[in-house]
């Protein structure tokens, strides 16, 4: 026994667990990174489809506007007069972040024009309307 | 030294710090982290809003204009098509004008499904420069 302390890499009698440890530290790094930033807005809409739809990389803001106008975004019930201030906010927080805009098949047409409107005089000029992409 | 090791555990064998609680933390946040992820992407497409400077001169520019009104019709130079006609139709005139944009004009209250298989068809008849606006 005491001839073995001298040995450095015999020390431990259990598992190392330093290459585990590094291995966790490192998904937890990722995880870190590529999530939490995204605003969900908490409500199911029915989305239209379109062919051509783009995928958005940094179209984190995410306005939905449901069949019968109400909007919701950050898991929040919000007013039109309150897009304005609160994507402001988010704008400051993280400027290079763009506004998907989720609106129901069903909605008015003049309820999204309304909420880009408000988006784009708080400062955001990426603005898209949200559709599934076709089969 | 020797007398707090035999004193304490004993069943300890290593001189090293001790990593399991730091290895439980660190586990544990990452549980919280891979449960609160969310994956959630976006598709989307992108058109402009006009600005007022824009909408004064909409009537002397060359683009195309379709009009959807409430009931979800759509028009084109005057007359209603189909959806699925608005395609033929874009392109037979961006065959005419090959640079001009595409002005949407909808009603206030024109379904927003029927905006965007307008859009979509655009798309598809080869213009991405489109204006979206809204008349009462």
């Amino acid at each position: 026994m005491q001839s073995r302390r001298h040995a450095p890499s015999n020390e431990d009698h259990g598992i190392d667990l330093a290459p585990m440890l590094d291995f966790c530290i490192n998904l937890l790094i990722f995880f870190i990174i590529t999530t939490s930033f995204i605003k969900e807005t908490g409500v199911t809409v029915f989305k239209p489809e379109a062919v051509t739809a783009e995928h958005k990389e940094s179209g984190n803001l995410l306005i939905a506007i449901r069949e019968n106008g109400d909007i919701h975004m950050d898991r929040q019930h919000v007013e039109l007069r309150d897009v304005r201030t609160r994507m402001e906010r988010l704008h400051i927080e993280r400027p290079e972040d763009s506004v998907v805009i989720i609106a129901d098949k069903g909605s008015q047409a003049g309820a999204v024009a309304k909420v880009m409107d408000e988006v784009r005089l708080a400062g955001i000029k990426d603005v898209s309307i949200a559709a599934d992409p076709g089969p | 030294m020797r007398k707090r090791r035999d004193q304490g555990g004993g069943h300890e064998s290593s001189h090293g710090i001790d990593l399991a609680p730091m290895l439980d933390f660190v586990i544990n946040l990452l549980i919280f982290f891979i449960i609160t992820a969310v994956f959630v992407k976006e598709s989307g497409l992108t058109v402009n809003r006009p600005t007022s400077f824009e909408q004064e001169n909409k009537e002397d520019s060359k683009s195309i204009q379709i009009q959807i009104l409430d009931n979800g019709e759509i028009w084109v130079d005057n007359r209603a098509v189909d959806v699925r006609a608005v395609r033929a139709n874009v392109e037979r005139m961006s065959a005419v004008n090959p640079d001009s944009g595409v002005l949407i004009i909808a009603q206030e209250k024109a379904p927003t499904g029927t905006l965007v298989q307008v859009v979509d068809e655009v798309h598809l008849g080869g213009i991405y420069n489109i204006t979206f606006s809204t008349t009462q």
